[in-house]
């Protein structure tokens, strides 16, 4: 048994402010693919602390490393060098076993291809997941979340796209994760349909203190976050943080 | 070599592991087709050549004697082209280091000359030939090697009651004795049976038949008839005690040549034809996933302006080299199993030279069927590829749609976990490719079915024949049928402590048009040892008038109980006599039909006589016994049970043997090449979201069971639909052995079922596992990327 699986990944319960431990404590975080002359070096060296109840926008251009980082703190790919703790646990350093436990207790992913199991119904794709946690909302419960109560049992093929990202994110809420990693979640929608998607994530991180990272090259995002950082060649270029939160309604589109 | 042949090239190599199970399967199915029809062209080839080159003949006669002179009257018979009379006697032997006797049966030769007629063929040393030769005699290749015999060497044999020992001058072969075996029998027992050549002059002389003869070899004109000259013959021959002429179709070596034929004519074709199905839905499993996996490459060619024709021939192309692989696979399989049939085959058959001739034309036509199938398999999916515009094709494939499975629609749906749901809604989105899978995998089942069957009716067919009818331990038979009081001169010998008498009569059994030559067996009513035992198998009481025959001879005869049947007495006073059938018998080999004892005596008019005994001897006067036996100048022969029932236990361990090893691995290659490919389908058409599983949190091991999960449901559909279509394989493969000379009873185990399903879940765990192990490559950032 791995170390890590012995860990509850949950997320905590105490209230905002209260814990200023870190959810990801990031330092010199690099990442290099392939060796000798064929190295490609995507991340070189970024530092940063992600808290509970953050939402935060990772803003860059493509090639800019900000899909690469977000995979790094998702569990999908481990760094060459630097420190990346969860909640003081080495994440750089677990093992595929950890990996998948901190997956499946910690992180809820949005991708922006929505990713639903075609064969299973909403409901049935929440439930998914809400099988194999700890401590889930059902997936009604979730549903609701993003107001697709009356569409429970639809299957993918049934929905629209904006309908299917919604479930994407229920399924990833369900499991009350401490991370919510969104990858381009917008990104094959129209703008009408965005802004309900990111009202779902918005809520989320507002009610249930979920650390949201939004991966975006859409800059207008920025001004929903409380913190907004740029990437650029693999490093953080630019980080700011909004005096006050803006609306999803109100942004700039 | 053309850039879109290169890429042919690399999409095969990354596809090999698929391509090559797709192979397999068709070479499998080519093998089995090149192995039997090989054989078929082998045996008859080499048979053919053997024929004419050593003139064997056309019709044959026994009879009990008759003068030179009755020679002229048979060669003057309109029709017969040659004529060759002489002398066969059946005799006891005494072989060095053998401790039972042998039965021999010994041939003249000619006091001129070499035989014209069924000319023998000399291994080694030579014939003794010569009016002046004697104490010499040649001796068959079958009995010679079972023995260690060589020439120079010495045997013992009683003639006419005289011992005497004989030089071995040569080991040789014959058109009429191919296969070397007592008439009737289904396998060759060389140890105890065998068969020798002698001058004529000393032969007759020990017989008291100088000037005659009781054998006859005729070869008949070009377009003469065969029934007219029989007819003939048996008029000519009435007077001298014939047993009725026959041809070459009741002739008993010719037979069992043809029925192995027949055999392995049944074996070609419908058992290679499920294998090349099975590659065929293969085939278009792989190559519909590929086209669909390349529905953007497809449009890409198109747009760049490769034709319609162009891309088509692309993918064609492709099964094409599945099928070269699977056809030089099959090739050489066939080629090589073949040689070891051959190998096989010398333990029936004697040959000059048996040697494998591959049928170049089977190949070929096997290979264009494959090529067929493999055509047949991809047309729809390349059609569907072609025909879409390309832009249309440019864009991802719609999701596809889903609705509630059966299962769940009928109420079911609640008890179903998350995975459970998505195989069986899996399953019923492609109906036909689940069916075809699902009967694939029945079908790998079933064919693991036969090889066992076989096995399990040979042990069946061992336990009845030696255990339930035949129980003495020993059979003697006379010289010639002697006075009942004989039995009591067996009972006398050294440790007999129970003898039943028997008689036995070449009959010929004819009902209407149809009609078969035989040994009708005289036994007491209801014996001990010698029983008559029917299809139950239960015991016959033999009533004091009529006929009990074995059910084989009943469906040939086409009678049943209550029918009359016209037996033919072909040995003494010629008498036919209309008998009924009032019982039928089971047995595997041959044919056969009994009649009580009395009955049958007064039938023949003989008085009470007998043929012969069965004994049973005491274990520790074994020696004693066999002595005795050896000495005695009235027994013929004398057949022992246990030395029968080894040599047939190792004849069809080493023939039977290798057709089960052969057809399991057949079996086992279909069921892993089945199951390996669809899991391996499955993992590529659902890469995305097993990946997508992954990333959400489930393990590999979790996600591994969503993918076999389809396929494990699938399987348990297919095994007991396997069963069944294997039952009825067995059945169709025994219903082809099931010739006049041998059969093999259907005989179905639960150890056999097991056997099969232990086998295919086993193949469709490791299989499931290999490809599952395939899950540890999909890329997880995979599933974060967009799909366009």
């Amino acid at each position: 048994m791995p170390a890590a699986a012995n860990l509850t990944f949950a997320s905590s319960s105490r209230p905002d402010g209260a814990n200023r431990e870190p959810v990801f404590h990031v330092r010199g975080l690099a990442r290099v693919y392939g060796e000798g002359t064929a190295a490609v070096t995507a991340l070189r060296g970024v530092d940063f602390d992600f808290f509970r109840g953050e939402l935060v926008v990772l803003l860059g251009a493509s090639g800019s490393g900000k899909s690469t980082l977000l995979n790094q703190l998702g569990g999908l790919d481990s760094p060459t060098n630097g420190t990346l703790l969860y909640r003081g646990w080495n994440l750089g350093t677990a093992d595929e076993p950890g990996l998948t436990q901190f997956r499946r207790d910690a992180v809820g992913f949005v991708f922006q291809a929505y990713n639903l199991i075609p064969s299973l119904t909403a409901r049935e794709n929440v439930a998914l997941i809400t099988e194999i946690c700890r401590d889930p909302m059902t997936p009604e419960e979730a549903l609701e979340l993003v107001d697709l109560g009356p569409r429970l049992d639809h299957f993918p093929a049934q929905l629209s796209g904006g309908e299917q990202q919604r479930v994407a994110i229920a399924r990833a809420i369900a499991k009350r994760p401490a991370v919510l990693l969104c990858d381009e979640p917008t990104g094959a929608l129209d703008v009408h349909t965005g802004i309900t998607v990111l009202e779902a994530i918005e809520r989320i991180n507002r009610d249930l203190g979920t650390l949201a990272v939004i991966i975006t090259h859409n800059a207008i995002l920025a001004d929903m976050a409380d913190r907004v950082f740029t990437l650029s060649d693999g490093r953080i270029v630019n980080a700011r943080t909004n005096p006050q939160r803006g609306s999803v309604r109100d942004l700039a589109w | 070599m053309s850039l879109l042949d290169r890429k042919l090239l690399r999409d095969l190599i990354a596809l090999k592991s698929q391509a090559l199970a797709v192979a397999l399967v068709m070479a499998c199915g080519l093998a089995m087709m090149v192995t039997t029809r090989s054989l078929i062209l082998s045996l008859d080839s080499t048979r053919d050549a053997y024929y004419s080159e050593h003139r064997f003949t056309d019709i044959f006669a026994r009879l009990k004697r008759a003068p030179h002179a009755v020679h002229e009257q048979l060669a003057a018979i309109p029709g017969v082209a040659a004529v060759q009379t002489g002398i066969a006697v059946q005799v006891t032997l005494d072989v060095p280091g053998l401790p039972e006797p042998a039965v021999g049966l010994i041939n003249s030769l000619p006091e001129r000359g070499e035989p014209v007629l069924n000319r023998p063929y000399v291994r080694a040393g030579r014939l003794p030939l010569g009016r002046t030769t004697r104490g010499e005699i040649a001796v068959g290749e079958a009995f010679a090697e079972a023995h260690g015999l060589k020439p120079g060497g010495s045997i013992s044999a009683i003639l006419n009651g005289t011992k005497q020992a004989f030089r071995l001058s040569g080991i040789v072969l014959s058109p009429e004795f191919v296969f070397e075996a007592p008439p009737g029998a289904a396998l060759p027992d060389n140890k105890t049976y065998g068969v020798f050549w002698m001058p004529y002059k000393e032969l007759a002389t020990a017989f008291q038949l100088y000037g005659a003869f009781n054998n006859v070899a005729i070869t008949l004109a070009p377009g003469a008839s065969e029934g007219e000259v029989i007819a003939a013959v048996n008029r000519v021959l009435a007077p001298y005690g014939a047993r009725g002429a026959y041809g070459r179709s009741n002739h008993p070596s010719h037979r069992r040549v043809d029925d192995e034929i027949r055999v392995l004519q049944g074996l070609s074709v419908a058992f290679p034809l499920v294998f090349l199905s099975v590659a065929a839905f293969m085939t278009n499993s792989v190559m519909s996933r590929q086209i669909a996996l390349q529905r953007e490459q497809i449009a890409m060619l198109k747009a760049c302006g490769f034709s319609n024709r162009q891309v088509g021939a692309h993918y064609f192309k492709f099964s094409f080299a599945i099928v070269i692989v699977g056809v030089l696979f099959g090739a050489i399989g066939g080629i090589y199993l073949g040689h070891r049939l051959v190998e096989m085959y010398h333990l029936f058959f004697r040959f000059p030279q048996l040697d494998f001739v591959l049928d170049a034309r089977v190949l070929v036509s096997a290979s264009a069927v494959s090529a067929l199938a493999a055509f047949a398999g991809v047309a729809g999916a390349v059609h569907r590829a072609v025909r879409l515009p390309p832009a249309e094709a440019m864009r991802p494939e719609a999701p596809a749609s889903f609705r509630p499975a059966l299962l769940e629609r009928i109420g079911g749906g609640r008890w179903f976990s998350a995975s459970f749901r998505m195989a069986l809604r899996n399953i019923e989105r492609r109906p036909i490719r689940s069916g075809l899978t699902c009967l694939a995998l029945a079908l790998a089942t079933g064919i693991l079915i036969v090889p066992n069957s076989f096995r399990d009716g040979i042990a069946y067919v061992i336990d009845f024949q030696w255990d339930i009818v035949q129980r003495q331990t020993v059979t003697l038979t006379l010289v010639e049928p002697g006075p009942a009081r004989a039995i009591a001169d067996f009972r006398h010998l050294p440790g007999v402590e129970l003898a039943e008498p028997f008689r036995y009569v070449p009959i010929e059994l004819r009902a209407g048009p149809i009609s078969r030559r035989l040994t009708l067996q005289g036994l007491p009513e209801r014996g001990t040892l010698s029983r008559v035992i029917d299809a139950e198998p239960r015991q016959l009481t033999l009533p004091a008038r009529g006929i009990v025959i074995s059910s084989k001879l009943a469906d040939i005869l086409q009678v049943r109980p209550g029918d009359e049947v016209i037996a033919k007495v072909l040995e003494g006073h010629e008498r036919e006599l209309a008998v009924p059938v009032v019982g039928l018998a089971e047995d595997f080999a041959g044919m056969a039909a009994y009649m009580e004892l009395h009955a049958l005596n007064r039938l023949l008019l003989e008085g009470d006589r007998i043929s012969g005994a069965h004994l049973v001897v005491n274990a520790s006067r074994w020696s004693d016994f066999l002595h005795a036996v050896k000495n005695t100048p009235r027994a013929a022969g004398c057949v022992i049970k246990n030395s029968i029932r080894d040599g047939f236990r190792k004849t069809t361990g080493e023939s039977i043997g290798l057709l089960q090893k052969m057809y399991m691995m057949f079996a086992i290659i279909v069921a892993f090449g089945i199951i390996y490919n669809s899991a391996r389908i499955s993992l590529s058409e659902r890469a995305r979201e097993l990946a997508t599983l992954r990333v959400l949190g489930f393990s590999r091991g979790e996600v591994g069971a969503v993918l076999v999960g389809e396929l494990v449901l699938l399987t348990v559909v297919a095994l007991p639909l396997g069963l069944v279509i294997g039952s009825g394989f067995a059945q169709g493969i025994l219903s082809s052995v099931n010739t006049e000379t041998v059969r093999l009873p259907l005989v179905l185990t639960a150890d056999n079922y097991a056997f099969a399903i232990l086998v295919v879940a086993v193949a469709s765990a490791l299989s499931a596992w290999f490809a599952a192990r395939k899950l540890a490559d999909i890329n997880l950032v995979s599933a974060l990327k967009a799909l366009d």
